[in-house]
């Protein structure tokens, strides 16, 4: 760190306590980026919305059109019944695309990066999926582990690998997420750590970081579109799930 | 119903009436969309790049067999039996994964069915599913 030519890529990871409270209590710089991504999101959407307009202005069309977005996804993945749980998924969305987002600017931390941070998400829309799919469908929300058409000699190996998969669904939500934003967080940073340490070697090392200089630039490019993309891939499967909650037979 | 007649008082009726159909058609057609999505259940992320597939299916996989180890192993020390219901539900994680991944590849393949006319080998048509 001290050394400027020392790239040390996981550095930006780092969890430092902004105010200590007492004992093991802070508020760390994860957290306040997390305060910052729902300030900013709020902020946004209200301030977008304030005026109403019906013609909408840029503002009001792109807070309208990721409504429509969010509302379509829904629809599409947990049919009209699922709508119910829009602002659910909504939220979602937002906080983990602004979340990423924040992580692409330089300097700021990056709160999807941390496994703790995704796997409280995912556990949420579990928690959310098995609560309403009991209260909805009472007991026959464990149908969702007896496929129909399984004959009934083969269940007892049926069922445990059906609950196995539903286990697992947490489990890949998060790592999904987390992994995505961690590996190329840390790839930017490696390819980018390339051109300081080519660059300090005269000419010649100037002519060859302009290689990793390039992947960085593409690498950057591709970081946004993984940002965007995790987002929606965690809303999609949030919808899809919440779908298996209303609709528990196979 | 030529425009001719349109400026007439009887004209304007029969123009009315006609927008009033049309306008129905489109009722019934904006409703019937909506009770088909109402019935839901027609998952279907749309087309993502091949690295989120990638990543989705690995995930998938990984994440069941760590669940079926992971279980296995607390139920072992809790039981006292080591190391065999961890060497079961090994195995039950292992099938969950194939399970899962046969699923996310199952969505994926309606998200982005193959062009029309293409050649998909023999035996297309006699497996089920």
């Amino acid at each position: 760190m001290a050394d400027p030519n020392k790239v040390d890529p996981i550095h930006q990871f780092l969890i430092t306590d902004i105010v200590r409270f007492g004992d093991g209590f802070a508020f760390t710089n994860s957290a306040l980026f997390m305060v910052l991504t729902v300030g900013l999101i709020l902020a946004y959407l209200l301030l977008s919305t304030t005026r109403r307009s019906i013609i909408p202005g840029r503002a009001q069309l792109i807070s309208e059109m990721l409504y429509e977005f969010v509302a379509n996804m829904v629809r599409n993945s947990a049919g009209t019944a699922g709508m119910k749980f829009f602002p659910f998924v909504f939220s979602l969305f937002m906080f983990v695309l602004v979340a990423n987002m924040f992580g692409m600017i330089p300097f700021l931390f990056t709160a999807t990066s941390h496994i703790i941070i995704t796997f409280a998400l995912a556990i949420l829309v579990f928690a959310v999926v098995i609560i309403y799919g009991f209260y909805k469908n009472g007991l026959k929300f464990l149908k969702l582990f007896v496929p129909s058409g399984v004959p009934a000699y083969v269940l007892p190996i049926v069922v445990p690998i059906e609950i196995v998969s539903f286990l697992s669904r947490p489990i890949s939500l998060s790592v999904r997420l987390f992994a995505n934003i961690l590996a190329g967080h840390i790839t930017l940073k490696v390819f980018a750590g390339f051109v300081v340490t080519l660059g300090s070697l005269g000419f010649l090392g100037w002519l060859g970081a302009l290689l990793p200089l390039t992947m960085t630039v593409a690498i950057t490019a591709l970081e946004f579109l993984v940002a965007a993309l995790q987002a929606y891939v965690f809303a999609v499967l949030t919808s899809m799930y919440i779908n298996d909650a209303i609709h528990p037979s196979h | 119903m030529s425009e001719m007649r349109d400026t007439g008082g009887g004209g304007e009726d029969e123009r009315v009436r006609r927008q009033s159909q049309i306008l129905k058609e489109k009722i019934a057609r904006a409703q019937g969309a909506h009770s088909a999505g109402l019935a839901g259940g027609a998952s279907q992320p749309r087309d993502m790049t091949g690295m989120g597939r990638a990543m989705r299916l690995g995930t998938e996989f990984i994440a069941a067999i760590l669940v079926g180890a992971v279980a296995g192993y607390l139920l072992d020390r809790w039981l006292n039996t080591t190391p065999w219901i961890m060497l079961v539900l090994l195995l039950v994680g292992f099938a969950a994964g194939v399970l899962n991944v046969v699923r996310a590849a199952e969505q994926m393949n309606k998200a982005s069915p193959p062009p029309p006319g293409s050649d998909l080998g023999p035996g297309t048509d006699d497996d089920e599913n």
